[in-house]
């Protein structure tokens, strides 16, 4: 039987810094074997370690298409995060996953997708977008609807500049009042005030939103206003979380566990849960 | 089901034997004014007619504290080695029905889905000997949640004191194995009654009235006034035969270091606590009502077991005096 604990061991190929206290790190597995028996798809997560200080969780937010490595991003906000920000290019960490359940993009062939995002919620979608557009003949209409409080908190810049130079994405962009700058092209103005005004058929559409609590709580009824379904929208839950693998108890929603049976929920499958998320 | 009769003078030499061949025996053990399991060196430390231990017999398969794996570090390079498994078997010796029970819960708890190494190492390498009740007390209510005071579940052997000695059934092949190694301490014995040798537990609630009520207790408008004395120590988790919930961390120096696991409990506020601040359980009453609905309801829903034994330790031992007798009958009377 395996120790489900020990995590293989990954090097940091490349660092970028996104936006304030906010990270994206490449990592690649040091031994080839692990990387040949490692696969995940869109919205899986893992356990992120340095020795000797703790591991973090988060999603993997990188594409399953894109071969031979992983990335994550994170904010620095505890222990383990400050650990993880002293890394540099070459170091070693530890990672041990993919947890938990995925995006089901099969049954989103031949529909439109939405995906709607604020802050550091776009990591984990920025996983299935990649997925999605890599298989871009699957999928009609894909509109990405991104905000986040200033400009320099926007994540990915430069593939935000990518999906709005291409033809087949349709990309909003916004910042809260007050977080634009002078050459700012985007929009401003709240995430669920753009959807609005950007008013997305719901018609064979799937939402995935992700983000903080309330911008999720403000956007649901604007999601409802346009026509969707509870079962079309997906959003990706977050809870402090220790083992990843449903032994722990502390990511437990009542008998869900985000780890096992989560993290990918419809708005149909949250409600029927407890409110301890 | 093979039965054998263990005569008082020789379970003694039974158990010495047992410590002579180099097996770690477990049992209940008299400290002042409480009985906790210790790891035993001779019979005559043992504590044979004890009601219940202060904590279970848990820990012999879910340790407090427990080593997942050690990591070395060598320059750019990290080490990582598996915990060494114990070299001797374990003997938990005289645990009561309702703890035979939570083990089976946790076999079931850390094995049926991604099994945990860690507890199949101590697990395959310990053997469980049940000692049925003649007594019980107040706190006591195993026949409440479905299990006898001599349920032979979890067991690998049962014993029960008769006139005559000590009556064992060899339940499982475990069982049967030690018997067979030791056969020279056991006498061949028919089936017996076991009834007039066995306490009678009173039923303290209605099992079937609170299945029908507890599905929709999460919104019982009752949670903050029942669970006003909690001041949150987690006594009743540790204590807990059946809690399994654990922290991770590490402890290192430059050269490498540990990474454990340790008890944990959703009765502290930081057990939910977000690195944002953010925390879904932000009240005690909430961590309270987890507690409850984890052992009523949610298990019952994952597994089909209930995870609540009826051992009374959480009663016996809060600080706050609450009890989960009167909180089950509160929710059942609405």
């Amino acid at each position: 039987m395996e120790n489900m604990y020990l995590p293989y061991r990954m090097f940091i190929e490349k660092i970028t810094e996104e936006a304030p206290l906010v990270r994206t790190y490449r990592l690649k597995f040091k031994n080839p074997a692990d990387e040949e028996k490692f696969s995940f798809k869109a919205g899986q997560f893992g356990e992120y370690s340095i020795f000797g200080e703790g591991e973090s969780t988060f999603c993997i937010a990188s594409s399953p298409t894109r071969k031979g490595y992983i990335e994550c991003t994170f904010r620095v906000a505890g222990r383990v995060t400050k650990a993880l920000a002293n890394c540099e290019e070459g170091d070693e960490i530890g990672f041990r996953g993919p947890y938990g359940n995925t995006f089901p993009i099969d049954d989103w062939k031949g529909k439109n997708l939405l995906f709607i995002a604020g802050g550091i919620g776009l990591p984990p979608l920025r996983c299935v977008i990649w997925n999605c557009l890599d298989l871009r003949e699957n999928y009609r209409d894909i509109t990405i609807l991104y905000g986040a409080r200033s400009v320099n908190d926007l994540v990915y810049k430069h593939e935000l500049e990518e999906w709005n130079n291409r033809p087949d994405v349709n990309l909003f962009t916004t910042v809260d009042p007050g977080g634009e700058t002078p050459n700012w092209k985007g929009k401003v103005g709240f995430v669920p005030a753009i959807l609005k005004e950007v008013s997305p058929s719901s018609d064979n559409t799937i939402a995935a939103v992700c983000g903080p609590p309330i911008m999720i709580k403000l956007t649901l009824p604007v999601l409802f206003e346009l026509g969707f379904k509870e079962e079309n929208i997906f959003t990706t839950l977050e809870n402090r979380m220790k083992c990843g693998i449903g032994k722990c108890g502390h990511c437990a929603v009542g008998p869900y566990y985000v780890c096992k049976d989560g993290p990918v929920i419809t708005y149909k499958e949250l409600k029927e849960l407890p409110q301890e998320y | 089901m093979e039965y054998k009769l263990i005569k008082l003078e020789k379970i003694q030499e039974f158990i010495n034997s047992l410590i002579a061949t180099g097996k770690q025996v477990l049992a209940p053990k008299q400290k002042k004014e409480k009985v906790f399991f210790s790891l035993i060196h001779s019979f005559e430390e043992i504590a044979m007619d004890y009601i219940q231990t202060a904590f279970s017999a848990k820990s012999a398969v879910f340790p407090k504290c427990e080593e997942l794996y050690t990591f070395e570090k060598n320059g750019k390079e990290t080490i990582l080695n598996n915990p060494q498994a114990p070299e001797n078997d374990t003997i938990v010796f005289g645990m009561r029905p309702c703890d035979g029970a939570a083990f089976d819960y946790l076999a079931t708890f850390f094995l049926k889905e991604n099994p945990d190494y860690h507890f199949k190492m101590r697990y395959d390498n310990t053997i469980f000997v049940g000692l049925t009740c003649s007594s019980g007390d107040e706190f006591c209510f195993c026949s409440s949640v479905g299990i006898s005071p001599s349920d032979t579940r979890g067991s690998d052997l049962m014993l029960t004191k008769t006139e005559n000695g000590y009556y064992v059934e060899i339940i499982t092949e475990k069982g049967k194995k030690l018997v067979e190694q030791f056969a020279n301490f056991f006498e061949q014995i028919e089936q017996i009654d076991k009834t007039k040798y066995v306490a009678n537990i009173q039923k303290r609630f209605d099992s079937s009235a609170l299945k029908e009520k507890i599905s929709g207790a999460f919104d019982w408008e009752r949670w903050e006034e029942t669970s006003l004395p909690c001041f949150g120590c987690g006594t009743c988790a540790f204590s807990c035969p059946t809690c399994t919930c654990f922290d991770i961390q590490d402890e290192a120096n430059l050269l490498g270091g540990t990474r454990y696991r340790i008890w944990d409990t959703c009765a502290l506020g930081i057990f939910t606590k977000h690195a944002s601040g953010h925390n879904p359980r932000e009240k005690q009453s909430e961590r309270w009502r987890n507690r409850i609905l984890h052992k009523f309801l949610y298990t019952d829903e994952q597994f089909g077991i209930l995870s609540c034994v009826g051992c009374g330790r959480c009663i016996r031992n809060c600080p706050a005096e609450l009890s989960i007798i009167e909180q089950v009958n509160a929710i059942t009377e609405g």
